[in-house]
């Protein structure tokens, strides 16, 4: 399973939408993830990929595609540590 | 007890918790800065038997940080210690008198949800005039999503069976007609999902029969329900001070008027009723989670940590939990 379709999973449970209409374009607004969602989106994806991921770069996510991106950088940098 | 939330915190929740502890078998946990709490403790005499810990919480709350901030910066403020302590099973329920987002944040994200709840809701009945209606969700849902409403519905028809005793609850959502057409997008989409659940649902009703009784459940968001709430918490004093300003010129009878809003007129009767219940309950998390008004003085925390308990020895998680599982394994949620 890749970074992607992790986060993804993670997405669609704490917001309750079908995963498959979440696309790197999607905004949260688009799936309707309200900040709670958002924030506990960021503490599982932490938890899952054993990061961390500091408020100014989750304020800079314009959609889910820059979501996924960070963390997969991330995981790069962790694993290459 | 989240000891450092609340208007009156820490001071009238001690107080509270030292009533509680007296004249109830219950084992208190104060969470907050041990200094200020045992400080404030050290005012009281415990009788024997009674039994309060204090449990140290290293953050605090400002009050110009948003309740979301608990869940990543300040996951060791008092009300998620409390949260955690109910998580790991040293605690049976949590009251908190602080801010209700931030209870429920941290209930959502320590305690977690029951399966097929996506968002905890306030349910409360609404007594004097309908003592057999509740109303859900008071306040903890200002937008919500269609599939909500039915979690709420279940939330809500638990319990009118728990504590209205009535077996099969009629269920209605409250709209602004009684078409199933009328109503915001959320609504017609969840008349739908309810009339499709397998509840005893009734339609929609409109404002004008929340007090009919024609609806045991009555269905509506957070921000409808709270708006409603502390409207009709609020008709018993204005219903007196304009009953008596039109008799001002009868004095005896001003004063019978006075008698009867105190005494028999059930209006004025509301607010106390929430009293003695000292808040509500925060339905759909996985443990019992009281929320106290934010302005509750020491008996109203005695009231509902005595509510908290009843919440637990009642069961209604686990009664929740089993009847979410018929709708679950149905697919309706």
């Amino acid at each position: 399973m890749t970074v992607e379709d992790q986060v993804r999973d993670i997405v669609a449970k704490i917001t309750r939408v079908d995963k498959s209409i979440i696309t790197r374009q999607s905004t949260f607004k688009e799936i309707k993830a309200d900040s709670l969602d958002v924030v506990q989106a960021l503490v599982a994806v932490e938890e899952t990929f054993g990061i961390e991921i500091p408020d100014e770069e989750a304020q800079k996510f314009q959609n889910f595609g820059d979501f996924v991106s960070y963390v997969e950088s991330r995981v790069a940098q962790e694993e290459k540590v | 007890m989240d000891a450092m939330g609340g208007d009156y915190a820490p001071e009238e929740i001690v107080k509270g918790a030292v009533l509680a502890a007296r004249k109830d078998d219950v084992e208190i946990f104060l969470v907050g800065t041990v200094t200020i709490l045992e400080k404030e403790l050290a005012k009281y005499k415990l009788t024997n038997g009674s039994s309060i810990n204090v449990i140290e919480a290293s953050d605090v709350i400002q009050e110009n940080e948003s309740p979301v901030d608990v869940v990543r910066r300040k996951p060791n403020c008092s009300v998620a210690v409390a949260a955690k302590m109910v998580k790991s099973g040293e605690a049976d329920a949590l009251l908190s008198a602080g801010s209700t987002a931030a209870a429920a944040i941290s209930a959502i994200q320590f305690m977690g949800m029951v399966d097929g709840v996506y968002r905890p809701a306030l349910v409360g009945s609404l007594g004097s005039f309908a003592p057999n209606t509740v109303l859900v969700d008071l306040g903890a849902n200002v937008d919500c999503k269609p599939h909500q409403f039915l979690a709420f519905a279940i939330s809500g028809s638990v319990y009118a069976k728990r504590f209205l005793n009535i077996s099969d609850p009629k269920i209605a959502l409250l709209s602004t007609g009684s078409e199933e057409s009328k109503g915001s997008d959320a609504v017609r989409q969840a008349y739908s999902l309810l009339g499709n659940s397998g509840l005893n649902f009734i339609g929609n009703i409109e404002g004008s029969d929340i007090l009919s009784g024609k609806a045991n459940v009555i269905v509506c968001d957070g921000f409808i329900g709270n708006v409603l709430l502390k409207f009709y918490e609020s008709i018993g004093g204005y219903a007196q001070v304009w009953t008596e300003q039109k008799l001002k010129r009868y004095p005896p009878v001003r004063a019978l008027v006075r008698l009867l809003f105190k005494s028999l007129f059930p209006a004025t009767k509301i607010s106390r009723e929430t009293e003695k219940q000292g808040g509500g309950i925060l339905w759909g998390v996985d443990g019992v989670v009281k929320i106290a008004h934010g302005a509750s003085r020491a008996p109203s925390i005695a009231n509902a940590i005595e509510s908290a308990k009843e919440a637990v020895k009642a069961g209604v998680v686990e009664s929740l939990k089993s009847e979410l599982a018929k709708f679950s394994q149905g697919g309706k949620l």
